[in-house]
């Protein structure tokens, strides 16, 4: 759950976001000072086919695969098309566009602030994670799945 | 017949363009040459070279009412031989993907005979008995009706049309139904159109540029296409079917 006190901002890029270019960014982002979480949302990328005649069959994905952030591996279950970005304060902006500058080069992107975490426990949290949950983990990975957020170490 | 089909109103390029491929009487370009066998593969109705299964016996070998409609309308090769009614799906990319969901149904109403074409808000799918779907589908594939990396042939999953595009210009897929080989420059079909694995690679050409793709869309798009708004004709024609369609039952005098 988040918390009013901390700007968030929003990563647009013009196109989804490979997972080479995705680990390229969150490495620079995740080295900034002053980052406190990091989601990444885009269209699902499941293993498996979840519907339609081949339902259950398995879902080869070349864009699905395990990337490095600052030592840690982070299973991409997405095809990256935001990253949200919780910061200590708004002066950490300019580092989160000077990583961005040096990754997204070959199409535009924006850096929109704003509130875009989630700032309640939902039902599905409340029923996977009960009612003295932490709140920092609330939002950052999907409740019905056995995966939760991963913690990178060492960068404050 | 007294008049002549107009198809659609609009002095844009993609005005023009919705008018060519919806007219019969235009040859459509062909701008790529996938064979009866890579569509068979891609749709997975059927193994290449197989017979046609059927849904009744043939027209000849069964007796037919005596039916003033029957006679005067020819049946299709596929209704002749009482082959069963089989699909395929498009999805089309809103950044400048030749055709569109509507524009297909119409387009195959006004080209093909015995067809059901039903459209969805991001993707279109048309019915029509096997040997004419695979005719039909051959020429909707290898025409400049489809570029391989802003068009797919999807039977589920069908999910992209309106997400912004992958680092290499193809359209999301959750499926990942085909490949961009950057080495070549080619699409290549991993997957049959409902997720299946391929035994081979369909080759399904190379992706157009951005300037082709401009040239031959029918969709309007205020970000670096046509907008909308801009085609004076196509908006008055609008809104003046909208006023009529709202006064009609009052008194619908224009």
């Amino acid at each position: 759950m988040t918390d009013a006190i901390y700007p968030q901002v929003r990563i647009v890029p013009e196109r989804l976001l490979n997972p080479e270019t995705t680990e390229r960014l969150l490495n620079l982002i995740a080295a900034v000072a002053g980052v406190r979480r990091i989601l990444l949302n885009g269209p699902r990328l499941p293993a498996t086919v979840p519907y339609g005649p081949a339902h259950g069959t398995e879902n080869p994905h070349t864009l699905r695969r395990t990337i490095r952030v600052c030592g840690e591996d982070v299973d991409l279950q997405v095809h990256v098309g935001y990253v949200l970005l919780e910061l200590e304060n708004r002066d950490v902006i300019p580092g989160i566009k000077a990583a961005c500058d040096e990754v997204i080069t070959e199409f535009s992107y924006s850096i929109k602030e704003g509130r875009f975490m989630k700032t309640e426990a939902t039902l599905a949290d409340f029923a996977k994670y009960g009612p003295d949950a932490d709140k920092s983990v609330i939002g950052m990975a999907d409740p019905r799945s056995r995966q939760g957020p991963v913690i990178i170490q060492g960068t404050k | 017949m007294a008049y002549k089909a107009q198809f659609g109103p609009g002095s844009s390029i993609v005005a023009e363009n919705r008018r060519k491929y919806m007219n019969p009487g235009y040859k459509l370009e062909k701008i790529r040459d996938m064979s009866d066998e890579d569509i068979v593969l891609i749709m997975g109705h059927r193994a290449p070279g197989a017979a046609y299964p059927t849904a009744h016996p043939p027209l000849a070998e069964q007796q037919e009412p005596a039916c003033p409609i029957r006679k005067m309308v020819a049946p299709t090769e596929g209704a002749k031989a009482g082959d069963r009614i089989r699909y395929i799906q498009f999805a089309d990319s809103m950044f400048f993907a030749p055709t569109h969901p509507y524009e297909r149904s119409y387009l195959e109403s006004y080209r093909y005979r015995g067809v059901d074409p039903g459209t969805l808000s991001g993707r279109q799918i048309v019915e029509c008995r096997e040997r004419d779907l695979e005719k039909y589908a051959k020429e909707l594939v290898n025409t400049e009706l489809f570029d391989s990396a802003r068009c797919g042939i999807r039977g589920a999953t069908v999910h992209g049309h309106s997400l912004r595009l992958a680092e290499d210009g193809m359209m999301f897929d959750m499926l990942q139904r085909c490949i961009l080989d950057k080495k070549a420059n080619m699409v290549k079909y991993v997957k049959n159109q409902i997720g299946e694995p391929l035994d081979k690679e369909v080759k399904a050409g190379k992706p157009m540029d951005d300037k082709w793709l401009k040239a031959h869309t029918t969709i309007f798009h205020s970000l670096g296409g046509v907008a909308y708004r801009d085609d004076a004709e196509y908006i008055e024609y609008v809104q003046r079917i909208h006023s009529l369609r709202t006064k009609y039952g009052f008194m619908p005098v224009e």
